[in-house]
């Protein structure tokens, strides 16, 4: 019975084996060069073949759940306004943006108007109007249709359409996202369906498109092979004439197929840049901006396993400021960056990119003298096995070990090895750290499932998190005091526990105005509030981004919009 | 006449040295297979606990000499923060030899209780066992891992959760069930062998009738049985500390070592061979040692 696990102790070492082969397997490929070259440049603008590792189930991104759907379908997607590589909001449908400034939202935020640009067309040749925008509506606030992204469409009283271009839409309360209501496309009266059959329609799998592309052939599980839109809005564009999304789970093969020019662009290579540019060769690169994943250890300030998720008591070692001070003062945050997680830029708060960014001066940055001094006034003595021991600390009893543990998720190697070196900083210190990862379903478990952030049984949580374009739900549920989750508030997100009415105060400005100069500014003082009393600390960005050929040019890696955001820019020489 | 008692006296002392036991041990020294692997798990565990004679510790990290190939310095490499991978291996050995010896040997002590009784009473006793032994072996592994790990994630006083006891525990909680069912299926035909009868007629209480008279006809197969699992067990606590039990890093395991290193099997292939190396030695040492130990036990034997 037994004798089957002996196979993988086997294979591992064939592996182990095969793997010392691998390197020289790379150089080889590096004289088949310019033999495949994918891109037939003489007709036309060109086409690129993108390599995608599963295929979408359609391109209605109102239906999808998998992330690659957006990837390929934003080439065929129309929206009103879209958000560039900085994160900001630019007409795309739209011939402009509606802000307070311009009336096209109103003195008390509730009715914003969109107005199209003049002679819009469809795919199919039909005007694209404002009728479109009012079905849009029509379709994804019926619940009926499947609709799965929260835009907030059942916010919307109603849509008026005095003319064609012109479209009115009246909120029942404030919709502080309204600009991202028709980021993912406008919806063809005359070619989509009833919303009750939204999942149903043909337009899923090919959208009469107001896009750059129409999709010209579905291969199931082979490739999409998609046209220009003749009728695109920008003159000229796109340049090259036709997209081949190639499907191709295994990254072996995928690589091979970059390395040999045989495809121009792959999507979530997941190898870091030196890696990846060595294994295809020279054929390509791996195009990369920092992203949205940003490290974070957030700091408990309750008593854990003491039965209750609330604020009180204080923790026995984190609950003083001054050893999250210590704490902090004891990261070597520069090598941390260029040894530990070398594809990634650092992050100083929460708010590190989009309109709401918010850099900022560490104020605990590495400092060994500073975080002993701090741990010395603190109450924490070094003890003779190097490790402090309270005496006299604010919250722990006499004799207590100076102990935290590190608590992330289980199978990603970069993070454990991250604990890893934390954990030796903080000895450093004086300072016993102990790692606990576990498994996505129990640390990102319920309130329900007794998930520890949730019950507050942890020290030091540590992952990556993002916020989206629209931030102010996650942010005042990340730091909000009425957060704190508990049985009646099992979805509050306050891990930390942090109860700061400042911090109240400047996300009650943020959330109770639409004007994005005036959020961004209590945003940031929020940020410098987080550095100061350190709930949670921003270590780094992952860097990410995708293998694109070393002759594809025009293209913007957009943490914020898809591979294929800007595809209509594309070009091949 | 007192010649001849003496002679027989002699007689009869004879045999005593031939002993069962010592036959055994006889047969055993004659498998050279077996005495080699002795020497080379005797090796492998001295050089787990004369570990901390080395140059560096098991944690101390250099993150700028991190993924160097095998050199003089570090004769196994370094790994991805600049640890020594020979002293890590060395330690993980510490943990991975408990790890795979006492969880076997615990499967193997439950296992062996469960079948003999079940064996041996049969009928509705036999029925009950095996049924359970059957849930066991039904239960999704992975589903019960999560669940006792959210359990014991709320008794932080124990402490037990990481430990090398607990990791022994749940593997043997995990792998019990094979040995039982043979073990089970042994006594089932050994229990209607005459020697049984014989001893149940001259009234041996069936306790001793179990583990005195058929347990013994059963080493052999408790042996093969156990020599295969302790491969198993060290493979399995790997898999353990992905669900976030086990034993959690920086402390080195066989296991979570050999994890580790698939992340960077192209970059730093020496992550991944010196472990694997010594997984594969041990186990192999393991098995001849249990083929060595069955021939030795095996009463049809000639030598």
């Amino acid at each position: 019975m037994y004798r089957k696990y002996l196979l993988p102790i086997l294979l591992l070492l064939a592996l182990s084996l095969g793997a010392c082969a691998a390197p020289s397997s790379d150089t080889t490929s590096d004289t088949a060069g310019d033999s495949g070259s994918g891109a037939a440049a003489d007709s036309g603008g060109g086409q690129v073949i993108i390599i995608i590792p599963e295929e979408p189930a359609s391109l209605n991104q109102y239906l999808a759940v998998a992330a690659i759907v957006r990837q390929v379908a934003d080439a065929v997607t129309g929206p009103l306004a879209a958000v560039n590589a900085d994160g900001e909001f630019v007409p795309v449908l739209a011939a402009e943006l509606p802000t307070v400034e311009n009336g096209g939202v109103s003195e008390d935020f509730r009715t914003v108007t969109w107005k199209l640009r003049p002679d819009l067309k469809w795919s199919d040749g039909e005007p694209l109007t404002s009728d479109d925008i009012k079905f849009t509506w029509e379709t994804l606030a019926d619940p009926a249709s499947g609709n799965v992204l929260s835009l907030g469409f059942d916010l919307i009283e109603s849509v008026e359409t005095p003319d064609d271009q012109t479209a009115v839409i009246t909120y029942s309360e404030v919709n502080q996202a309204y600009l991202q209501q028709f980021l993912y496309g406008i919806l063809p009266r005359h070619a989509a369906g009833e919303a009750a059959d939204m999942a149903e329609w043909d337009w899923n799998r090919n959208p009469v498109s107001a896009g750059p592309y129409v999709v010209s052939e579905w291969n199931s599980g082979e490739s999409i092979i998609m046209e220009r839109n003749p009728n695109y809005y920008l003159e000229g564009r796109p340049y090259l004439d036709r997209l081949i999304f190639t499907i191709v789970p295994d990254s072996g093969a995928q690589v091979a197929m970059m390395a040999q020019g045989e495809a121009q662009v792959q999507i979530w290579p997941g190898e870091t840049r030196d890696v990846y540019d060595a294994q295809v060769a020279g054929q390509a690169t791996l195009a990369e901006i920092p992203g949205q994943w940003n490290m974070t250890i957030y700091f408990n300030h309750s008593m854990p396993f003491d039965d209750d998720p609330g604020a009180t008591p204080p923790h026995p070692v984190l609950g003083d400021v001054r050893v999250r001070q210590a704490i902090a003062h004891a990261i070597d945050y520069d090598t941390i960056l260029t040894d530990i997680s070398p594809d990634s830029t650092a992050s100083t708060s929460p708010f590190a990119y989009g309109w709401y960014k918010c850099d900022l001066e560490r104020p605990y940055p590495y400092d060994v003298d500073a975080a002993n001094a701090l741990l010395d006034e603190a109450g924490w003595v070094m003890g003779d096995d190097g490790i402090r021991v309270a005496q006299g600390a604010e919250y722990a009893e006499d004799g207590t070990r100076l102990t935290v543990q590190l608590e992330g998720y289980t199978n990603f190697q970069p993070l454990v090895r991250l604990e890893e070196a934390l954990v030796e900083m903080f000895k450093q210190v004086g300072i016993e750290g102990t790692i606990q990862n576990d498994d996505f379903s129990v640390i990102f478990g319920s309130y329900g499932d007794g998930a520890p952030r949730k019950l507050g049984n942890f020290d030091m949580l540590i992952y990556d998190t993002s916020l989206t374009l629209e931030p102010h739900a996650t942010v005042a549920n990340l730091y909000g005091s009425d957060a704190i989750p508990s049985a009646d508030n099992p979805a509050g997100a306050n891990y930390a526990r942090w109860v700061n009415a400042d911090a109240d105060a400047a996300l009650a400005t943020a959330g109770g105005t639409v004007d994005i100069a005036t959020r961004q500014a209590a945003y940031c003082d929020l940020a410098q509030l987080i550095a100061d009393e350190l709930p949670s600390l921003n270590l780094f960005l992952y860097t990410e981004g995708y293998g694109a050929s070393n002759r594809l040019s025009g293209y913007e890696v957009n943490m914020w919009g898809s591979l294929t955001w800007d595809v209509q820019n594309w070009q091949m020489d | 006449m007192t010649d001849a008692i003496q002679t027989i006296g002699k007689a009869r002392t004879e045999p005593a040295i031939n002993s069962p036991g010592r036959m055994v041990l006889r047969r055993f020294r004659r498998h050279r297979m077996a005495m080699v692997s002795m020497a080379v798990l005797g090796l492998v565990m001295l050089s787990a606990l004369l570990a901390p004679l080395g140059p560096y510790t098991p944690t101390e990290q250099n993150p700028k000499n991190a993924f160097s190939p095998p050199s003089a310095q570090h004769w196994f490499g370094t790994d991805d923060l600049g640890r020594d991978v020979l002293t890590r291996t060395l330690y993980g050995g510490r943990i991975s030899l408990v790890v795979g010896l006492a969880a076997t040997g615990l499967a193997l002590l439950l296992g062996m209780l469960v079948g003999a009784i079940a064996g041996y009473a049969g009928g509705l006793t036999d029925n009950l066992l095996m049924r359970l032994t059957d849930a066991f072996l039904s239960l999704p592994s992975l589903f019960v891992l999560i669940l006792i790990s959210t359990m014991l994630r709320d008794v932080p006083i124990l402490n037990l959760r990481n430990s090398v006891v607990m990791v022994v525990i749940i593997i043997a909680v995990l792998s019990w069930m094979w040995p039982a069912r043979l073990i089970r299926g042994e006594f089932l035909s050994l229990r209607e062998e005459e020697f049984v009868h014989a001893a149940r007629s001259v009234g041996v209480g069936h306790t001793r009738i179990m583990f005195r008279h058929i347990l013994p006809n059963t080493v052999s197969l408790i042996i093969v049985q156990g020599t295969l699992a302790v491969a198993y067990a060290i493979i399995v606590e790997s898999g353990l500390s992905y669900l976030g039990f086990g034993i959690q890093p920086p402390t080195p395991s066989w296991g979570n070592l050999l994890s580790t290193a698939q992340v960077y099997a192209l970059r730093a292939p020496w992550l991944m061979i010196f472990p694997g190396l010594m997984i594969f030695i041990t186990t192999l040492s393991i098995n001849h040692i249990g083929d060595g130990l069955r021939d030795a036990f095996d009463p049809h034997s000639v030598h």
